[in-house]
């Protein structure tokens, strides 16, 4: 007997493996943990503080003293900038794949078994979807409260639908495929083809969709500031930033571009990691190279 | 199939009647009141509340808008006084729709092309540029794109009128703006779902067929690949041609976008409750026609059946 | 087979759709290019509004936009230009000595289709107003008239209300104090614009529901109010035809106030004001007025917060705010920093309000050593140290109220060392909490409704509806309710500064700024008139010279 020459690695092994040489998304990952570690220590290096305002040093350009110039109120758009990462980096990334989460879960067992299930299941999508999201929003600040979990909470009350909608739109083509008729004609149990063969087949769409989640999150989070969730003064996010800045657009355009910027470049990285990913964890690239 | 469109559209009824009612009770839960105006003394306010009914039990307002709404009579708005909730429904929704159109028009075509382009030429210069599109589109969020191109088309170069909706001219560039994100989800999602379905079975038997590359795709990888693209468009579709507040308040289009989240938070009952009714048989519609589409589409699935 | 036939009819209505949508440009108000003035001769004035105005019912208006839209299409008994009373449709008036009864003298006045305006229009008019079945939203201005409370609660019948017709000419009125300002305040508000029973009859429920549902007594008459643009055109029976000297004027609905500037700038506006952002743009180019309205933080003297209830505390508060600083980094420095409560630019006995005023406020960059020795105080009162101290103020969801709370948020923290908290809520929430006292400081801002101190000094009266702040004095009670009635007009006056100190000396309330609005305007454009209360912009009388 001819031993098999490729080690034996794990999906998860296997996937890192091959994400690792991806150029692309490793540039990714490298400049996102790089945002990640600058929100943790730049404000602390800085001798300003994200409240700190200067009457006369209003809407300033980047100098050697404000590194991305100030805000309209003089604050120094370095640090308000990386406290602000902070905010949206977290709140960006947890909403989005507790959304994604909750989403697949429902999608997927609409999908799986469909029927009354589905029906009904989707009728309730379709209400929530009906209902204006700001009633929503305003009367879970009621009830629960600031905080972060009401914020997730009110993000995540019709946040998780569109995945919902489309997972079970996947579910529903690949149960019909071969491979999965094979396994249910094999008798194996349902959970386990769910896992084993319906989740890697829609976790490259999956994770396609949840990079277009991040910059909806991030923003809606800004959103929800005004209406008293989310951060409330004087912290700020990437979001709030962008707001307090679109008004001075003509004048000093960076107020809304340096912020615009760092959501855009966070969102290429997390775009191109997430090609790789797809890439890497595509059942079907498997041991290739 | 006769037999499923019927059960939709009964369960569509039912949903848009738990829907109504669902809002009816929850606006009411809402701090404040329609009349908000800190200038409104306790008197004129008890009598502007017996005018509207907000006196009766709630059960009964309920009742009353009801039987009204089967009559068609979807009653008058609270904030601006003197109109019909259908008459302003009326007046702003041709704009939003036509504005809808326009931009859904071009984010389906351009981000469909983007998509198959990108996909058939993987890890090229050409996907990454596709790539930026997407992050751009995806990233930039309404607000700061309508504003950056009625600054730079508008003002700086002058090439387009900077607002207000009286020509074709001036659809360009809120279509435009609107577009931008749905163009870039559509591409990134037909990226996606074409890669998926190249190494299909079904694929590689028609290469092995010798079908030409072209014919490959153009015959058989799109028309599959485009279904999760499809699922998506139907709530896209639904709210952006209902209007969308950011884009038509930075173009000063008389759309109905405002009145949708303008009602929300002046309280204004009856216009929150008509615009939730027709969003949401909006909506409702167009999830039933992506169902349908998705069993014409793909022959093997059969949706709503076991 | 059956699915290929759906498949394509859904792809054919689809497509039908498409080019149903694309073929339509929607231009659909009779002037699709508003051209300038100069090519047809014609004089057009445009400008826009940046809240859309409620209704087109004379009665039942109830915010700027509505009045300013009313100015130009209600004739009233006096006409009030720029703070002047003018004769409207009474040619002259007399009152008795006790300042209560009014008698009104009508000229031959026509409405829009030509049918003469009577004394019977206003009785049936303001009867209408105070109507609890109308329920006019603004219907307590005619509490001034004799009988008015209590027909706006249903306690008697609108036909008690103290309006005559004595004949079709003259109209009688009588009041419930002699108030110095009827006149003027009249000559403001729409509310007391004349009304057809015939055509509000007619109509019902849908009475100006759009243009052509109404009958204009006004300089102008309304052509089109479709599409969130609102066409002006002169009214041939106007009784002061002559001196309306535009052709047409066009009011577009622009929310957005950088939207409305670049429209400006792309000459399709006449006329703009400038976003506190842009101003530096335009320094040396804009003209700018106050339009009466004043920022300012409540109080709330029920709030649980033991610290707020202490007046050195309030003090210190506020000689915290550096009201400089305040406006340069709220406002980009556009308004008049502030540190009292009465707009200065009110009339006075015969200069403004301010100009008259020997007020001692807080210093306008703020007090940093005195703030700090009011807080000593407080701090010794309450047996704490200013760390142990929060106060929370509540604000609405506007970029603007977030930037004044954020600004003296930063202010009272570095300055005293306490700790504020800033809740942002939505405007309508905003109000309603200011309404049943669940706030510790709260957003406020007020615009006179007419042209006298006691519009904002009413705010502190405790028994006025618009008491936020559930203040209660009794001097300052005593000295408001003595302002109703007495007709020296020097002492009432006093009187009025006299309570606008006290109300400073316990900081009552924390002022910070007068509203000032920059606009720009196209040179051509000429008789633009900019007021303070009710009406801001009255462009009745502007007129296009080349």
């Amino acid at each position: 007997m001819e031993s098999i020459s490729r080690p034996s690695l794990s999906f998860w092994q296997d996937a890192w493996r091959r994400l690792k040489k991806n150029k692309a998304a490793m540039f990714g990952l490298t400049l996102i943990i790089l945002y990640g570690l600058l929100s943790i220590l730049a404000p602390m290096f800085s001798q300003y503080t994200q409240s700190q305002m200067d009457a006369s040093a209003r809407s300033q350009m980047m100098s050697s003293a404000h590194w991305l110039g100030t805000d309209s109120t003089g604050r120094d758009l370095w640090v308000r900038i990386w406290m602000g990462g902070r905010v949206s980096l977290s709140i960006g990334l947890i909403a989005a794949v507790v959304n994604m989460c909750v989403g697949a879960v429902i999608g997927g067992l609409c999908g799986f078994y469909g029927g009354k299930l589905d029906m009904i299941v989707m009728r309730i999508v379709d209400i929530l979807y009906g209902i204006p999201s700001l009633i929503i929003t305003i009367l879970v600040v009621m009830v629960l409260g600031k905080g972060i979990a009401p914020l997730i909470i009110a993000m995540c009350v019709v946040g998780w639908i569109g995945t919902c909608r489309f997972v079970r739109g996947e579910v529903y083509r690949i149960k019909e495929q071969d491979f999965v008729l094979a396994a249910k004609v094999l008798g194996i149990p349902d959970f386990k083809i769910i896992v084993k063969h319906i989740i890697p087949n829609i976790l490259g769409m999956l994770i396609t969709n949840l990079c277009m989640a991040i910059p909806g999150a991030i923003f809606q989070e800004a959103f929800l500031s005004y209406v008293g969730l989310g951060v409330t003064p004087p912290n700020c996010s990437w979001g709030v930033i962008c707001k307090e800045g679109i008004a001075y657009l003509r004048n000093s355009p960076h107020q809304v571009l340096i912020p615009a910027f760092f959501v855009c470049t966070t969102m290429l990285a997390l775009n191109l990691l997430g090609n790789g990913l797809r890439d890497a964890v595509d059942p079907k690239l498997r041991g290739t190279e | 199939m006769r037999k499923y469109i019927f059960k939709r559209v009964i369960a569509a009824i039912v949903t848009v009647w738990v829907l109504i009612t669902v809002v009816f009770f929850l606006v009411r839960l809402m701090p404040g009141d329609p009349f908000t105006n800190p200038k409104l003394t306790p008197e004129v306010r008890e009598n502007m509340e017996s005018y509207y009914g907000f006196d009766k039990p709630l059960i009964v307002q309920y009742g009353n808008y009801m039987v009204n709404l089967l009559k068609g009579d979807f009653g008058y708005s609270m904030k601006f006084t003197n109109k019909t909730v259908a008459g302003i429904i009326g007046e702003t929704f041709p704009f939003s729709a036509d504005l809808g159109i326009r931009s859904l028009v071009l984010a389906v075509s351009i981000g469909l092309v983007l998509g198959i382009v990108s996909a058939r030429n993987r890890g090229k210069g050409i996907d990454f540029f596709c790539v930026i599109v997407a992050v751009l589109g995806t990233s930039i969020p309404d607000f700061i794109m309508g504003a950056v191109l009625q600054y730079g088309f508008g003002i700086k170069w002058g090439l387009l009128p900077v607002a207000r909706y009286e020509g074709i001219e001036y659809t360009i560039l809120p279509a435009c703006a609107l577009a931008f994100y749905t163009l870039a989800s559509v591409s990134r999602i037909m990226r996606a779902s074409m890669l998926e379905v190249a190494s299909q079975d079904y694929i590689k038997t028609a290469r092995s067929k010798g079908l030409g590359e072209f014919r490959i795709t153009a015959k058989h990888q799109i028309r599959n690949a485009i279904m999760p693209v499809m699922t998506v468009m139907g709530p896209t579709v639904a709210s952006v041609l209902t209007g969308t507040f950011v884009i038509e308040s930075i173009f000063a289009i008389p759309g109905m976008g405002k009145h949708y989240v303008d009602s929300v938070s002046n309280n204004d009952y009856s216009m929150v409750l008509g615009m939730t009714l027709f969003y949401g048989v909006f909506l409702i519609i167009c999830n039933l026609v992506v169902d349908i589409l998705y069993g014409v589409a793909d022959p093997r699935v059969r949706i709503g059946e076991r | 087979m059956k699915k290929r036939l759906i498949a394509s009819i859904l792809t054919v209505a689809m497509a039908a759709s498409l080019l149903a949508g694309c073929g339509v440009p929607k231009s659909e108000s009779s002037s699709g290019e508003s051209g300038d003035s100069g090519a047809s001769g014609e004089k057009v004035f445009r400008f826009s509004t940046r809240t859309e105005p409620t209704t087109l019912d004379p009665s039942k208006g109830n915010c700027i936009p509505d009045t300013e839209l009313q100015n130009a299409l209600t004739e009233r008994l006096v006409r009030n230009v720029k703070g002047e009373v003018k004769e409207g449709i009474a040619e002259k008036w007399e009152v008795s000595d006790d300042g209560l009864v009014y008698t009104f003298h009508l000229r031959d006045a026509k409405w829009s289709d030509g049918e003469p305006i009577t004394a019977e229009n206003f009785v049936y008019s303001w009867r209408r107003l105070m109507d609890p079945a109308t329920a006019a939203p603004f219907a307590y201005i005619g509490e001034y008239i004799k009988n008015g409370r209590a027909v706006e609660t249903g306690e008697m019948k609108p036909e008690e209300l103290a309006v005559k017709a004595i004949d079709d000419k003259t109209l009688e009125v009588t009041l419930e104090h002699p108030t110095a300002y009827f006149l003027s305040m009249m000559g403001l508000s729409s509310l007391f614009a004349p009304l057809r029973q015939d055509i509000v009859e007619e109509y019902g429920k849908d009475f100006a529901a759009d243009a052509e549902k109404n009958v204009y007594s006004g300089p102008y008459v309304l052509t089109s109010s479709a599409n969130q643009k609102w066409i002006f055109e002169p009214n041939e029976n106007y009784w002061d035809r002559d001196s309306i000297k535009l052709d047409r004027a066009e009011m577009s609905y622009v929310q957005n106030q950088s939207t409305a500037l670049a429209m400006y700038e792309d000459g399709e506006l006449d006329f703009s004001e400038i976003p506190s952002a842009d101003a530096p743009n335009y320094e040396g180019q804009d003209e700018s007025y106050r339009n009466g309205n004043v920022d300012y933080f409540y109080y709330n003297c029920d709030s649980e917060n033991e610290a707020m209830k202490n007046i050195d505390f309030r003090l210190a508060l506020n000689y915290a705010i550096d009201r400089n600083s305040y406006n340069e980094l709220v406002n980009n420095g556009m308004f008049a920093p502030s540190s009292s409560l009465v707009f200065s630019g009110l009339s006075g006995v015969e200069k403004t309000y301010g100009e008259e005023s020997t007020l001692e406020g807080y210093p306008m960059d703020g007090d940093e050593a005195k703030a700090k020795e009011h807080l000593e105080k407080a701090l010794g009162a309450l047996g704490k140290k200013a760390s142990d101290i929060t106060v929370t103020i509540t604000t609405t969801d506007s970029e603007s109220a977030k930037k004044q709370a954020e600004v003296c948020q930063e202010m009272w923290k570095t300055t005293l060392g306490i700790n504020v908290e800033v809740n942002q809520v939505t405007y309508a929430e905003t109000l309603n909490r200011q309404a049943s006292g669940e706030y510790e400081i709260a957003w406020g801002g007020w615009g006179a409704d007419y042209d006298d101190p006691y519009t904002y000094l009413e705010l502190f009266k405790s028994d006025s509806p618009y008491n936020y702040s559930k203040y209660k004095n009794d001097e300052v009670d005593k000295l408001l309710t003595a302002t109703q009635t007495e007709t020296d007009v020097q002492k009432r006056m006093d009187m009025l500064h006299e309570v606008e100190q006290i109300l400073i000396d316990e900081a009552a309330f924390f002022p910070q700024a007068e509203r000032e609005v920059h606009y720009l305007v196209d040179d051509d454009v000429q008789g633009l008139n900019f007021f303070h209360c009710s009406i801001n912009l009255d462009w009745v009388y502007a007129d296009i010279v080349e």
